[in-house]
């Protein structure tokens, strides 16, 4: 009697345990997600206010430069195209396209330049290619941060046993912002 | 016998899953020592002097952190990329003001670079902090007078930061350097209550014993961790406080 009523006890007290952790598990874990894909939302946010940075500061550049270049005229079109360009992308992967675009025209821009010593000694050209090189910076640390976080995410989104609770939720991979290799080479100067 | 060495198992399963989030991030970053962190020792101990007393008193006086660091080498980093991780990884300035400057040296590789915190990118835009290197650091630098380079770019940040904050500069801080509370890390107490819960029944009953590998498996399902955190060590100066950047600044070779 005072056996089987011990028994008992445990029992529950197992069960309980079992049904605790259960609930903590899904609790937690629904939760991971929705953390996460909060950071996600936020981390490209900083993402795209270091792309608009860029956008913004493009006009000046060129400005700055044609004053000494004037015959540069394709490099200009180039970079005055791809940046109408990302001001019309609207989706993220469409976004992340054409701003790696953007940056090899930027990139021939400034190896344009090279050919220019007035330009490189000029001070306002200096400032601007600081602000630049700064806001390029700028986002690649936000680009780093951006895919730690959806590593993060997709990392609990499709490990076992988060990965049942993701798929029941409906949380889903988020993309990467990744840089295609033409962008970060630097671009051949030809004659 | 067996039960006891289950128990063990289950004791060390249970540390490890609280401790784990500890190690965190395989590189090897060095620790800040305080103000001045001459790494490389090529800041002289009369030049060190004065720059650690400065870097306190702007702090002190406006709330900004400016560090300096020397680094014989930094490999086959990018010093843009490793200032801004040295940054994260020191927590420069206040987490949510991340008002602070990271003046780097890599000698060997012949760089230096002032990298800007999120709260300061507005009074010390790039195109400022790269004019402040033209003019006044790398001169320096190029004749191989590290301390005095590095001097005079602490000096020329904080006179910027000094005149925004609309305050004068003595060269000697008044008090006792004001500290950031440390960050602390969290251990969730469900967890903990369900740990003493299951030891003491594990531990008391023969029935409890055998379920052991089971709930030892259930807890290896439930397992999080907490966030990690990485201060308080700074040796008197406070300046370190989980504050970041988000790559401003600017670079120059020499």
């Amino acid at each position: 009697m005072a056996k089987g009523k011990r028994n008992l006890i445990i029992a529950i007290a197992i069960i309980v345990i079992l049904l605790l952790s259960f609930y903590s598990f899904v609790k937690g874990t629904y939760n991971t997600f929705v953390t996460l894909d909060e950071s996600v939302k936020a981390s490209w946010a900083q993402v795209e206010n270091q792309l608009q940075r860029r956008y913004d500061l493009i006009p000046n550049l060129v400005e700055t430069v044609k004053g000494f270049a004037k015959q540069e005229k394709e490099v200009f079109i180039g970079v005055t195209e791809a940046r109408s360009k990302v001001g019309s992308a609207t989706t993220i992967p469409d976004k992340i396209n054409a701003n790696n675009q953007l940056t090899s025209a930027l990139g021939r821009l400034l190896v344009t330049v090279e050919r220019y010593p007035d330009i490189k000694s000029n001070q306002n050209f200096i400032r601007l290619q600081d602000e630049l090189a700064g806001t390029e910076n700028r986002i690649a640390v936000e680009r780093r941060r951006y895919n730690e976080t959806v590593k993060i995410f997709n990392i609990r989104i499709r490990t076992f046993p988060s990965n049942m609770l993701a798929a029941a939720f409906g949380f889903e991979k988020a993309a990467f912002f990744e840089v295609p290799d033409a962008a970060t080479a630097t671009p051949q100067v030809k004659f | 016998m067996k039960s006891r060495f289950l128990l063990f198992f289950f004791v060390l399963t249970a540390v490890f899953h609280i401790s784990a989030p500890l190690v965190k991030g395989a590189e090897i970053l060095p620790r800040p020592e305080g103000a001045i962190n001459d790494f490389a020792n090529v800041i002289s101990p009369e030049q060190k002097r004065p720059m650690e007393l400065l870097a306190r008193e702007v702090l002190e006086k406006t709330g900004t952190t400016v560090v300096v660091a020397t680094i014989k080498s930094i490999g086959d980093n990018d010093l843009t990329d490793y200032a801004n991780r040295l940054y994260e990884a020191w927590g420069i300035g206040k987490k949510g003001e991340d008002k602070g400057v990271l003046i780097i040296l890599a000698v060997e590789e012949r760089r230096i670079r002032i990298e800007t915190g999120y709260g300061v990118e507005g009074i010390l835009p790039d195109g400022l902090v790269g004019d402040i290197l033209d003019r006044f650091v790398v001169p320096q630098l190029k004749q191989n007078n590290y301390d005095k380079g590095m001097a005079n770019a602490l000096v020329a940040v904080s006179q910027v930061i000094a005149k925004d904050a609309d305050v004068s500069l003595t060269g000697s801080p008044t008090g006792s350097p004001s500290r950031y509370p440390a960050r602390k890390r969290q251990v969730n107490p469900l967890s903990l209550i369900m740990l003493v819960i299951v030891i003491a029944l594990l531990l008391g009953t023969r029935q409890g014993r055998r379920m052991l590998p089971f709930i030892i498996l259930m807890l290896m399902m439930g397992g999080r961790g907490g966030g990690g955190g990485f201060g308080g060590f700074s040796g008197g100066f406070g300046g370190f406080g989980g504050g970041l950047s988000g790559g401003g600044g600017a670079g120059r070779g020499f």
